[in-house]
């Protein structure tokens, strides 16, 4: 009898070897352990590890033969145990639950088990802790170390357990809570949350003292006490996250708020400009959608996980990539993701930090270089399990991310125009339609995730609010809704269950009908022992919320549960503008639907111009233009992120026709493009970009570069510049203050020029207001580091044709040249920050000359008259040059004697925007110049057989080897 | 000629491989697992069965073992006795993982699986596009193709077999496919033209008679030119060299 299963592979994994070289310890091995709630007889104990093991590669551990399987570690000195924190999702072992059931059917039935971490190591007990912190993190999981000796012990005498979440067994009883308290008591359960009976508090609610005093007020007109659950709901569907207050808050004298006046205001003024409107669905739905062609529309949206990833990095991001992949399938009556997008800003993984949350070193941040990998590895898991390729993406490092690290995840996802006759945009949860949440089971996972997010991280961010995801169940229940509910018109409307679980889902597709019953008793659980308020709003994953007529409900659910997915109905759509929630008959929340959505206190903003903060001198280093170019390729912000690239599968779906890589030297592409139906040469075109490097010196100007890049990069890909359509993800710092929210006004009026003048809409957009760490440095001095305000801006674009389409590569041969003025604009640039800083101005966009630039180029590229071209951006023209010559492995001569005007590092390293280099045949010369004027281009040099890139001055001939730049481009980076 | 892809608990290159079957002159359809268990005697109307890529059961237990698991408690004399026939049966990626994990593949003690495939020497997940050589061309799906260029997303794609076992493969001319270097040499183990540092650079297995294929490259992703890297400096043709494969499955009928 045992109640473990532990396995270890014969040879050594791969796993294993990269611990090995991290830890530069050679004596490390994984054992995968599963520890069950009952012990196994013999007989079971084969079946089972049969089940779950590999007779080839595995060994299974035995009683009898486990001194001997181990015997070849028996120099090891101690063992690290990880374990998930009861409660908290264990994929592997949902996995080995079912393959039991499936194969011993109903002979084994009742049981429990979690799956373990089993390292075995040699060292010094300091060097294994640093190991194990490394390899587990404290919020999610136990981690536990002992001697190795003890470990055999513990095999032998059967001495593993799981923990169970053991919550209490509660009798609900409805807790109605007085607000008629002071302010400094309503402000305490804003912060703090609503007291239990013991005194202890609930977590905080993210509401203000002002949003208080309206519950007050309300409840006070309808003479009676507020609920918790009712107080819980109000605290989610207000918060910033759900509400976005500061973008829809009267600013300085813009009564209608910057959302209004600038974004969507951009896209109103666009519609009305162009009479080509390709816009579908704008802003109101959970993602954007323009049409892709006259049967399909593509929808796009970009989120931001940055709060949970700085907590745990790996369950933030996988969370998020899956996350936004729900907003596709809530878009319209459920769109199937078809490409996912990534952005990530961190701090520098080679650097130690060492922040706190606490005083006296307590409560550490996670290490720079855990959350980067994690952050790296969390979206690689949630988007190659989900089958959904992962083609664009980009990093960006700066140490100001040490306190927040920002993560944004996008999808691109794709629905027919009409279903059934009906358009698929659009739906609409009709009275009487039933309430159907189907996916996962809900758990204390997540609970305070919206209203956490909306706060600074300190000591009070709850621990709670960090899943994991489970990308299968989610693939299971997607599959389900896109391939067989959504084509027969079974539900009338759907959307996802993201932040603020239930209480937000719900409440806002109420809005449709009316109003809502919810029966909370009737929502399938992970375990017993939650309050209903924990129920309510809890953020577990992988749910969708459907709303289903009741004629359909059977069909709907036996679909679901063919294909091993819970769907359970837990209450209906009323007409009556009311929100009804019941637990066992009490009714434990009844609002008004008005109040419930609008009763917030509108907010009333200032802003101030604030200080500018110069860029401090720094000497420029001596150094020859080679060696200046090597320093840059390899600098973390330009250096090749293709160990990104290779294990985010881009090729699933057999969709990728510009990939991440590009050219046989494998360079990093700023834009990618997918061709998603088989049947139509037409293909989506996909980049992004950010210049929080710029922001403080001008955030108008920043915003600009931002919009321009990612409109650039689609035009140099081969998209149709009338179908372009633009996405803004705001992530802010210190949002309360004036400066702060002077450069968000400042940034947002840029959306509205630049967007206006490029005549690209914005179709859907997020913002994350305060991204700001508080807390302490490892002298006890308290801190606040503040993200720089960061703006992504995401573009979506259509490709007519497959011959549209651009590719890097010169050919031998080529002229060279760049389109557009180059500038002395090397104010922030990447220039600036390696080698040095030179009196110079920030990157302004003008958007005349740009548009000129990019109509032209458009008009050439459809005429074949272009043969290769690289948008140029971070590091300058002579970035992109050594682009170009390490992806095409072709030699290039660069004249500079032409640049009088400048210097050569002016020239080549000024990060002026809206220029393209491009390469054509000589001869297409004459046919370029009926396009472009003479002054809106300038001829660089050509495109030769050699192995080098030659630059040419007045005075001398500076050669580098294209292959010593491939190396420096090819770099790793430090701490990765 | 009718061909049944498998698809269900996260497998995900469904649609493509149907297209590409489809475009090559197969009639076919996608079956969700569990309605293959509720009637599998729908087996008989198909000459092919594809078991495309994806992560079945999230990679959870090893690649492929779960699924496998599933197939052996509720359809395997089923799925052996259509092997035996003369039909084909094709495992990409995870479908690959999934006929290894069965003993489909090579299937020469006809018992116990007994190869496995573990975890890639360089510990990462590698997304990329490999040269491979066919090593047996008397497998009907491998028939006159000398070389192919095609992609491999996977993060267990190492092959591992016991010594003894691997002799007879070999004697047996069961190495459907292996990687090679840019000089069209076998790679020797060498990354990244052997991705995942694989024993003999093996790409992929047969059985005996050739019609069961377990391969890890994906010929689905290489099905049209546009698919292959840098397609715009290279020659214009309609199809990659996947589109080999499928083609080969039509011959064998036709």
């Amino acid at each position: 009898m045992t109640n473990t299963i532990q396995i270890l592979s014969i040879e050594k994994t791969g796993k294993e070897s990269s611990l090995q070289k991290e830890h530069n310890n050679k004596s490390i091995k994984i054992i995968d352990g599963y520890f069950f709630s009952t012990n196994l007889d013999d007989q079971k104990f084969t079946k089972i590890s049969k089940l779950i093991s590999n007779d080839v590669s595995q060994t299974i551990l035995t009683k009898k033969n486990v001194n001997k399987v181990l015997s070849s570690y028996s120099n090891f000195n101690w063992v690290v145990e990880i374990k998930f924190l009861p409660g908290v999702t264990d994929n592997i072992a949902t996995t080995v639950k079912e393959i039991i059931k499936d194969n011993l059917k109903s002979s084994f039935k009742s049981f429990e088990l979690g799956s373990t971490k089993i390292i075995l190591i040699k060292g010094r007990k300091e060097d294994i802790t640093k190991i194990s912190k490394n390899e587990a993190n404290p919020l999610i999981q136990t981690i536990k170390i002992y001697p190795f000796k003890k470990y055999l012990n513990n095999f032998k005498k059967n001495q593993f357990k799981i923990e169970k979440v053991k919550l209490p067994k509660k009798k609900y009883s409805k807790k109605e809570i007085n607000l008629n308290i002071s302010d400094d008591q309503l402000s305490l359960i804003g912060k703090l949350g609503i007291e239990e009976n013991d005194k202890s508090r609930r977590g905080t609610l993210g509401l203000d003292l002002e949003s208080l005093k309206a519950i007050r007020n309300y409840f006070f007109t309808i003479k009676r006490k507020p609920t918790d659950v009712e107080i819980e709901t109000l605290a989610q569907t207000w918060s910033e996250h759900c509400k976005h207050k500061i973008f829809s808050a009267k600013i300085d004298d813009i009564q209608e708020g910057i959302f209004k006046k600038y974004i969507k205001g951009a896209t109103e003024k666009i519609i009305q400009l162009r009479k080509d409107n390709f816009c579908v669905s704008l802003f109101t739905d959970n993602a954007g959608g323009i049409e892709f062609n006259k049967d399909w529309i593509i929808c796009h949206k970009v989120e931001t996980h940055n709060t949970p990833s700085a907590l745990d990095p790996f369950g933030g991001a996988i969370t998020g990539i899956v996350g936004v992949n729900r907003d596709c399938l809530g878009f319209g009556k459920g769109a199937k993701p078809i490409a996912n997008t990534y952005a990530y800003y961190l701090a520098d993984p080679n650097k130690n930090y060492q922040l706190y949350r606490q005083k006296n070193n307590k409560d550490p941040m996670l290490p720079a270089n855990f959350i980067a990998k994690g952050i790296i590895s969390g979206v690689r898991v949630g988007g190659n399990c989900s089958g959904i390729p992962t083609p664009q993406g980009n990093v960006y490092f700066d140490d100001r991310f040490a306190g927040k690290p920002l993560v944004f995840c996008g999808t691109v996802g794709i629905i027919p125009k009409k279903i059934k006759g009906k358009l698929s945009h659009m739906k609409k949860a009709n009275p009487g339609d039933n309430i159907l949440m189907a996916g996962g089971r809900v758990g204390k996972d997540g609970i305070h995730g919206a209203t956490f997010s909306s706060e600074e991280l300190d000591p009070n961010s709850p621990v709670s609010a960090v899943q994991i995801g489970d990308p299968i169940t989610q693939k299971k229940m997607s599959d389900v809704i896109i391939r067989e509910l959504r084509d027969e018109n079974l539900y009338s409307s759907i959307t996802d269950n993201g932040a603020g679980g239930l209480s937000s889902s719900i409440g806002e597709m109420a809005k449709e009908s009316g109003g809502f019953i919810v029966n909370l008793e009737k929502v399938p659980l992970k375990y017993n022992g939650l309050y209903p308020w924990e129920i309510w709003v809890s953020e577990s994953q992988e749910r969708m919320t459907l709303a289903v007529p009741p004629a359909n409900v059977k069909k709907v659910i036996k679909r679901f549960n063919a294909r091993g997915v819970e769907a359970t109905i837990i209450g209906k759509f009323i007409k009556k503008e009311k929100a009804i929630v019941k637990y066992n008959k009490t009714e434990i929340l009844n609002l008004d639907m008005e109040f419930l959505h609008e009763g917030y206190p509108k907010l009333n903003l200032k802003t101030s111009f604030p200080k500018i903060k110069k860029e401090k001198k720094k000497i420029i280093k001596k150094s020859s233009l080679i060696d200046k170019l090597h320093k840059l390729l390899s600098s973390p912000n330009i250096v090749s992120k293709e160990f990104i690239a290779t294990q985010y599968d881009h090729e699933v779906q057999a969709t990728s026709i510009i990939k991440p890589l590009q050219g046989e030297g494998r360079v990093f592409g700023n834009a990618t493009a997918i061709k998603p139906l088989f049947d139509d040469e037409k293909s989506i075109a996909l980049s992004q970009a950010a210049y929080p490097q710029y922001a403080e010196t001008n955030p108008y100007d920043m915003a600009g570069c931002s919009i321009d890049t990612a409109y650039k990069n689609l035009i140099v890909s081969g998209a149709n510049s009338k179908k372009i359509a633009i996405l803004d993800n705001f992530c802010w710092c210190s949002s309360d203050e004036p400066d702060r929210l002077y450069q968000l006004k400042e940034a947002a009026k840029a959306c509205y020029d630049y967007a206006v003048a490029y005549q690209t809409p914005f179709i859907s957009g997020k913002d994350s207001m305060f991204n700001d760490f508080k807390g302490f440095d490892k002298t006890g001095k308290s801190v606040k580091i503040s993200i720089p305000p960061t703006l992504l801006i995401s573009s979506i674009g259509v490709v007519d044709k497959i011959s549209h389409l651009t590719k890097i590569t010169p050919e031998d041969g080529d002229i060279l040249l760049v389109l557009g003025a180059t500038r002395n604009e090397l104010q922030d640039s990447v220039y600036s920050k390696i080698i040095g800083y030179e009196k110079s101005k920030n990157p302004v966009v003008n958007s005349k000359d740009a548009l000129r630039t990019y109509r032209n180029f458009e008009k050439a590229n459809k005429l074949r008259i272009i043969n290769s071209a690289i948008g140029i951006d971070l590091g300058g023209l002579g970035i992109a040059i050594t682009k170009m010559a390490i992806a095409s492995k072709k030699g290039l001569t660069i004249d500079l004697k032409l640049k009088n005007k400048f210097s050569v590092d002016q020239f080549l390293f000024s990060e002026t925007q809206s220029r393209i280099l491009v390469s054509m045949k000589k001869n297409k010369l004459a046919n370029f110049k009926k396009i472009f004027k003479a002054s809106d281009y300038t001829i660089i040099g050509k495109c030769t057989s050699s192995d080098v890139i030659e630059f040419k001055d007045n005075k001398k001939i500076m050669r580098g080897k294209i292959s010593d730049f491939a190396k420096s481009y090819k770099q790793n980076i430090k701490g990765l | 000629m009718n061909v049944l892809v498998l698809s269900g608990y996260g497998i995900n290159c469904e649609n493509e491989t149907l297209h590409a079957f489809e475009v090559v002159g197969f009639k076919g359809k996608i079956i969700h697992i569990n309605d293959l268990i509720q009637n599998p005697k729908q087996l008989n109307n198909y000459q092919v069965f594809a078991i495309p890529g994806g992560f079945s059961y999230g990679d959870d237990t090893g690649s492929g073992n779960a699924m496998a698991k599933k197939i052996m408690t509720n359809l395997y004399d089923q799925l052996t006795d259509f092997s035996l026939k003369d039909k084909l049966i094709i495992g990409i990626c995870n479908g690959c993982q999934i006929l290894i994990n069965l003993g489909l593949v090579p299937s020469l003690n006809k018992k116990d699986p007994e190869v496995a495939l573990i975890e890639n020497k360089s510990g990462s997940y590698e997304c990329r596009w490999v040269d491979v050589k066919v090593s047996n061309n008397k497998s009907p799906w491998l028939e006159n193709i000398s070389t192919l260029n095609l992609p491999v997303a996977h993060q267990e794609g190492q092959f591992m077999i016991p010594i003894n076992l691997l002799k007879s493969i070999k004697a047996n001319n069961l190495i459907g496919l292996q990687y090679i270097n840019h000089r069209k040499k076998l790679a020797k183990g060498q990354f990244p033209f052997n991705p995942n540092g694989s024993k003999d650079d093996i790409a992929a297995l047969t059985n005996q008679n050739g019609n069961v294929l377990a391969m890890m490259p994906h010929p689905e992703r290489a099905f049209y030119n546009y698919h292959i890297p840098n397609w715009q400096s290279k020659t214009l043709k309609k199809f990659g060299d996947g589109y080999k494969i499928f083609m080969n499955a039509k011959k064998f009928f036709a």
